[in-house]
């Protein structure tokens, strides 16, 4: 039997696409597939089948996973866009909250200099918070979309992309080209986006690593 | 005694369901059907490939393996790890007595719509 390997980047993208019944078999078919192919007509040749069999793998997954649970992933999906909009503007105050409660709620006086270190410092406490908190809702909706986190929280980070895109689009058009701050919103925003889907994939990682059993059994 | 809408939907709610096969679906049941005990994703999408000459995705196979285990058309089991796979089980597929009617109700479909239609002749 050939040793060569499937490109990790696909099959690391197969374990986390296929749903919890299909968690062993589609990736465990893929391989057994690559290692014949590998065997008949070299390595290369495999790996390019591996990528394109597991591109449209991931794609039919994705798009089963709606057909098959469509109002688990609205129902979750809804649910973290709920969280993520309360728990923004929380950890926005929180952040605030316990910097108030540090300097005893007085506000010292600031020169030029300390006032931009303080605001610097301040945005990027918030920015971090917001971030923490994303990466937690994401979390938090692939624990409910069990067996389906990537769907949902990919799901949920491309309506708050699209959600974001919109109010890019209504911002140029209003404050353009006066106002210099929407390009780095609309960085902080995608952030956000990414934060979520990488919550799925910890989650997702966390119940494979739970799932699975030691190889060559 | 007048028909209202209450009576229409009574009466669709006790038709019998008559569910066809879709193409693809009726394909994948067939493959089962011709691979008996020894249906599961790699096999039937080798034999998908080999009669029907169209590359198919082990997605695509599940996709619609999924669907059927969940209209009761075909049940499925996990065999045992194997050191190929990774220690990863097979899961083995076998077509239901109510797969087995939906085929059959679909091929006479079939049968009863193609009969006496010249369909080569027509195109030449």
């Amino acid at each position: 039997m050939s040793q060569a390997s499937p490109p990790r980047i696909a099959s690391w993208l197969v374990d986390l696409f296929s749903p919890g019944e299909d968690a062993e078999s589609i990736p465990g078919d893929l391989l057994e597939e690559f290692s014949d192919l590998a065997a008949k007509s070299g390595v290369p040749s495999a790996r390019r089948w591996y990528w394109r069999q597991s591109s449209k793998t991931i794609a039919h997954l994705i798009v089963s996973g709606f057909r098959v649970a469509p109002w688990s992933i609205v129902g979750t999906v809804l649910l973290g866009y709920l969280l993520l909009v309360f728990g923004n503007s929380l950890a926005e105050e929180a952040i605030v909250g316990v910097i108030h409660l540090r300097r005893n709620h007085v506000t010292p006086y600031y020169n030029h200099t300390q006032l931009a270190t303080y605001v610097l410092w301040l945005n990027t406490s918030i920015l971090i918070g917001r971030l923490l908190m994303s990466l937690i809702i994401g979390c938090f909706v692939a624990l409910a979309a069990k067996g389906r986190e990537m769907g949902a929280t990919i799901t949920l980070g491309l309506v708050v992309g699209a959600s974001v895109g919109v109010f890019f689009l209504v911002g140029v058009l209003r404050h353009w080209p006066q106002n210099a701050y929407l390009l780095p919103f609309l960085v902080d925003q995608f952030a956000h986006s990414i934060a979520i889907v990488v919550g799925g994939i910890i989650v997702r990682e966390s119940r494979l690593a739970m799932t699975r059993r030691p190889s060559g059994v | 005694m007048r028909l209202d809408y209450a009576n229409l939907f009574y009466i669709v709610y006790l038709m019998p369901r008559r569910d066809y096969l879709g193409e693809f679906e009726h394909i994948v049941i067939l493959a089962l059907v011709r691979l008996a005990d020894r249906a599961y994703g790699v096999t039937v999408r080798r034999e998908i490939e080999a009669r029907t000459g169209r590359e198919v995705s082990i997605g695509a196979i599940y996709a619609t393996l999924d669907r059927l285990e969940a209209k009761g058309y075909v049940r499925s089991q996990l065999g045992e790890p194997t050191p190929e796979r990774g220690g990863r089980s097979k899961r083995f597929f076998h077509v239901t007595a109510k797969g087995m009617s939906a085929v059959n109700r679909t091929h006479r479909a079939i049968q009863s719509m193609t009969q006496g239609l010249d369909l080569i002749g027509s195109y030449l």
